[in-house]
């Protein structure tokens, strides 16, 4: 059963440098995602995936097409869809003098949610730094304490926005196992990444955004043996990073 | 009539404030040197320093240095004509009276002089007409003859006031503007830079439940912070508030509501946390100097009245005089209650016209 259904989806925005035109940031794409799959969004810089992810979580007005979740048209029920949703966002700042548990109690508060905010820091493995402050905590466990935020409503849906960039290896595989227990607990999650050994490890299936368009959907070895290169009797060698380059090229993006 | 939610965030926002010590003192210590300045002057002006050379050994001269010692006005030092003159070219005279030799009533005119350094003396007319009230009086004596004409001056409003009785409105005016500007405007920019609106609105909380936790907050910090101020200017410069303490505190939350929409539409237009200050500021600035904060609007060019009266600021500190000064109630529906209602008005039509959620947000 698809939990999220997007169909020609399009966002545009003016020209830089010429007002009068428009590009479109995201291309009429179309895709659906399975109640409790791990669907990772690839792309390169600029190929449009945060702006996709943030039309589905109600932060940027959808220009054209469509996007349900849960049922929910999020055009129409922004409120009731961001009520389901759990979202952590690439950048992870906090309002300020605030310790771990009161930022949490604010955030359920803000779903009219009373929570236990010890419980949420254990399930993060923060449970010891319930009095410190955001900025007092490393690149992984700031990013570990942005998934307990998301996690304050329960929600049937995470959204993670490039959750692993910054990290170190060790950071990177306790996200991993983090993002796997959730999943296993029955949460349905969507996440971007240029990581793509991150793509692999974690996705039921990937899609590779370029230019605001989806050029390639599939499960990770399905895309490997439809793209990786050629010896096709080799493919098996190849990996994701191969198929992603294969599909977007070599030429750099900023 | 609030939800728990908007509630618990106007909570967390008086946390935030409150911990940060150093903006909670930042914002006291301007109104507090006032009235700090104030006590120490004891509410007036100081006295105009004034050398006194008698060179005459007459009754009347006598007289004429007891009478110009005695008034408050002037702090009389006497001594030597070069001595007295030598402080006053260093400035710790204000000006010197020399009385002549020949100081006496011997049916001519004797001539008093008076120096002085002409580009320091702002206070020569009051010098001169009280020696010339001196010089009167002591004429009458010696004529014996009463004064024609008396003048006894009578306020209007049957109520002595101090310097500081007018100030004192003003300056809470303007603090309220200031803590609500940066309350609403500084706070949304630095808010969306580092992308905490972003944050919070990936939640269901909607645009009106923040702006009403802010406003909540805010106007709870300025009415303490104003209480602070206020009850320091009773308890120590013994300021009388004429009107009701209710009147008084609901012209002060009605002031906080204007600034602070006006302040949420500022941090709407300014993109940047450089760009907010400059626009912050050229927004404060004109009504620091305009509003009759430090000085009545009618001492001002005629040509600029009106625009002055039209201000914003203007508008609640005469508000805030009226209630503090001439006990008027704030119910009482004149010019400033209708000022007031109209910048209400107008600073909530342009919060709402101004202040797009989500391009705030992004």
């Amino acid at each position: 059963m698809n939990i999220i259904e997007v169909k020609d989806l399009l966002k545009s925005y003016p020209q830089p440098g010429n007002k009068k035109e428009t590009f479109n940031a995201v291309d009429g794409i179309t895709f659906n995602i399975k109640v409790g799959e791990i669907y990772g969004i690839l792309g390169p810089n600029g190929a449009g995936k945060t702006t996709t992810l943030e039309m589905l979580e109600g932060l940027n007005d959808i220009d054209g097409g469509s996007a349900l979740i849960n049922g929910l048209d999020v055009s129409t029920n922004v409120f009731k869809v961001k009520e389901i949703i759990g979202v952590q966002l690439q950048a992870n700042e906090y309002f300020d003098k605030l310790n771990l548990t009161e930022l949490l109690i604010l955030f359920g508060k803000l779903y009219s949610e009373e929570i236990d905010s010890d419980d949420l820091l254990k399930k993060v493995d923060l449970l010891g730094k319930s009095n410190a402050k955001p900025e007092e905590l490393s690149g992984g466990q700031k990013q570990r304490f942005s998934i307990a935020c998301a996690l304050v409503n329960n929600p049937k849906i995470l959204f993670l926005d490039e959750p692993t960039t910054g990290l170190d290896p060790q950071a990177k595989r306790n996200l991993w196992n983090l993002a796997k227990e959730l999943n296993a607990a029955g949460m349905t999650i969507v996440l971007t990444t240029h990581n793509m050994e991150e793509a692999e490890y974690l996705c039921n299936r990937i899609a590779i955004m370029d230019r605001g368009k989806l050029i390639a959907e599939d499960t990770p070895q399905g895309l490997i043996q439809k793209y990786a290169p050629e010896p096709q009797h080799l493919a098996s060698q190849g990996n994701i990073e191969d198929v992603f380059l294969a599909l977007t090229g070599h030429t750099l993006r900023d | 009539m609030f939800t728990s939610m908007q509630l618990h965030l106007a909570k967390v926002f008086l946390k935030i404030f409150f911990r940060d010590r150093q903006s909670v003192m930042l914002n006291l210590f301007f109104p507090l040197v006032f009235i700090g300045a104030f006590l120490f002057i004891g509410g007036e002006s100081d006295p105009i320093k004034l050398g006194l050379v008698n060179n005459s050994t007459t009754t009347i001269s006598k007289i004429f240095s007891d009478l110009v010692k005695s008034d408050q006005l002037f702090e009389v030092t006497e001594g030597e004509e070069s001595d007295l003159k030598e402080q006053l070219l260093l400035g710790d005279q204000t000006a010197i009276i020399v009385i002549p030799e020949n100081f006496d009533y011997l049916e001519k005119t004797s001539e008093l002089r008076l120096l002085l350094d002409a580009s320091q003396v702002r206070q020569l007319g009051a010098i001169k007409e009280v020696i010339n009230t001196s010089l009167l009086s002591i004429e009458r004596e010696l004529r014996n003859s009463e004064p024609m004409f008396s003048l006894k001056i009578e306020d209007v409003k049957a109520r002595s006031q101090r310097y500081i009785d007018f100030l004192l409105p003003g300056l809470l005016a303007f603090m309220l503007m200031n803590l609500s500007i940066a309350g609403s405007g500084f706070n949304i920019v630095e808010y969306r830079r580092r992308g905490i609106l972003k944050r919070l609105f990936v939640t269901p909380i909607q645009p009106k439940d923040f702006i009403i936790s802010i406003v909540l907050a805010r106007t709870l910090i300025v009415l303490m912070q104003i209480s602070v101020v206020l009850g320091l200017a009773i308890a120590l410069l013994d300021v009388k508030i004429m009107g009701s303490f209710l009147s008084l505190y609901g012209m002060v939350t009605l002031g906080t509501f204007i600034f602070l929409c006006l302040g949420f539409c500022l941090g709407s237009i300014a993109k940047t946390q450089e760009a907010v200050r400059p626009i912050v500021t050229s927004f404060t600035f004109p009504q620091l100097i305009f509003s009759g904060v430090f000085f009545p609007i009618s001492s001002m060019p005629e040509i600029v009245q009106p625009f002055a009266h039209a201000l914003p600021l203007s508008v609640i500190a005469t508000g805030l005089r009226d209630i503090a000064n001439d006990g008027t109630s704030l119910l009482v529906f004149n010019t400033t209650t209708l000022g007031i209602v109209i910048w209400i008005m107008l600073s909530f039509f342009t919060v709402t016209k101004f202040f797009v959620w989500k391009e705030i947000a992004s």
